[in-house]
């Protein structure tokens, strides 16, 4: 087992567990970031991503009864993090089933749980079970370090497509816009909670394996998004446009 | 490298060339102590002077320049919702709360204010609220 490293080190190794696998450069992400999605790819895609994400109120109560007392910050913050996804504002699931009727869909279509993935209901049901049965430390480092804290650099290369190329709204398109400016706090809060609370060698080597794990999940449920939805459209991703520089906070 | 320079808390933040970074999050990495609430530009309880390098931030975004309204007119950024890719300096009233906050409660930033609205308002009133209050706030912020 390695030494437990400090704070700066953990840090580093976190942020390269997932550095491989973003789902910023998976073929769904980059198809959109370059403008080559259609509105109907959209909805499947808000359709997907409703039963992805929409019980996250569900994955932070489970980490939230998981967290010991003498925890309270990291207590506070995960009930910070339900709050703003259901009650601060506008329901964060009402903002993305907006960004789908948008673009053709409905709230019935997007809410139906057969027309998601099977990979999708895959992904729901790790997050359950990461949420209910690993350490709170651990499933924080899986849920907010691997998951939530790279929605920034997503959301920063698809938004302004969507309003530049297809004509969105900033209204239609809140929950990107919402989602690049209050995960980057949530994913840094998160990384504040891991490297407070994983101090034994023990959890600093379970926390990057399930960030490696959760990148590897996100990756491959955006891949499948393209692999059902874009390739018997658009065929074979090839990358061939300039890349992005990476935007990193 | 660019650098964030924290004013009021006396705090220089670097980070490395050719980056867009979230205000907020450095000062939350680094515990610099900006006064913030809910992140979400709701509360505004984060705002802030651009006292130099606005050439350097993104522009405003229409969540932030709903809460903030006037006051963007007058170099105030909401750090929750503001990047910047070079330097830049920021300024703050360490004792502000959120601008749904009661009138006593608010206060101009340290530049000497006499306390007055800081909103923009013209009059004092309180007839832009309306118009900017998120319908609900996080606690504390109102």
């Amino acid at each position: 087992m390695p030494d437990l490293m400090a704070p700066s080190e953990f840090r580093l190794a976190l942020e390269q567990a997932f550095s491989g696998t973003m789902a910023k450069d998976a073929s769904f992400s980059r198809a959109w970031a370059t403008g080559k999605l259609n509105k109907q790819h959209f909805v499947h895609w808000a359709t997907n991503h409703y039963h992805y994400i929409g019980p996250f109120g569900d994955y932070l109560g489970l980490i939230y009864a998981n967290t010991p007392d003498h925890a309270r910050d990291a207590k506070d913050f995960l009930l910070q993090n339900m709050y703003e996804e259901e009650l601060s504002d506008d329901r964060h699931t009402d903002l993305l089933i907006r960004f789908a009727e948008a673009c053709g869909g409905t709230r019935a279509y997007v809410q139906d749980r057969s027309n998601a993935m099977p990979f999708t209901k895959g992904l729901q049901g790790w997050m359950y079970c990461v949420s209910g049965r690993e350490h709170f430390v651990v499933a924080s480092a899986a849920l907010i370090v691997g998951l939530e804290s790279q929605v920034p650099s997503i959301y920063r290369t698809q938004y302004p497509t969507l309003i530049n190329k297809y004509g969105f709204s900033e209204w239609e398109a809140e929950f990107f816009d919402l989602h690049i400016t209050s995960d980057e706090i949530h994913g840094e809060r998160g990384y504040q909670i891991v490297l407070k609370y994983a101090d034994t060698p023990q959890l600093q080597q379970r926390c990057l394996q399930f960030v490696r794990e959760a990148a590897d999940m996100r990756f491959a449920y955006t891949k499948a998004l393209y692999e059902t939805y874009v390739l018997p459209d658009l065929g074979a991703w090839v990358e061939t446009e300039d890349r992005q520089p990476a935007l990193v906070a | 490298m660019p650098r964030i320079y924290f004013k009021t808390a006396e705090r220089c933040v670097e980070f490395a060339e050719g980056q867009e970074v979230n205000v907020l999050r450095m000062a939350i990495r680094e515990d610099v102590d900006v006064p913030w609430q809910c992140a979400s530009g709701n509360c505004g309880t984060d705002r802030l002077v651009v006292e130099e390098g606005v050439e350097n931030l993104d522009p405003p975004r229409r969540r932030e320049r709903a809460r903030l309204g006037d006051l963007v007119d007058q170099g105030y950024r909401l750090a929750c919702q503001t990047y910047t890719r070079g330097d830049v300096t920021f300024s703050w009233n360490p004792d502000q709360v959120g601008l749904d906050a009661s009138d006593s409660d608010r206060r101009g930033v340290s530049d000497g204010s006499d306390g007055r609205d800081d909103r923009g308002d013209s009059d004092g009133s309180d007839d832009g609220d309306a118009a900017r209050a998120p319908r609900s706030g996080w606690a504390g912020s109102g």
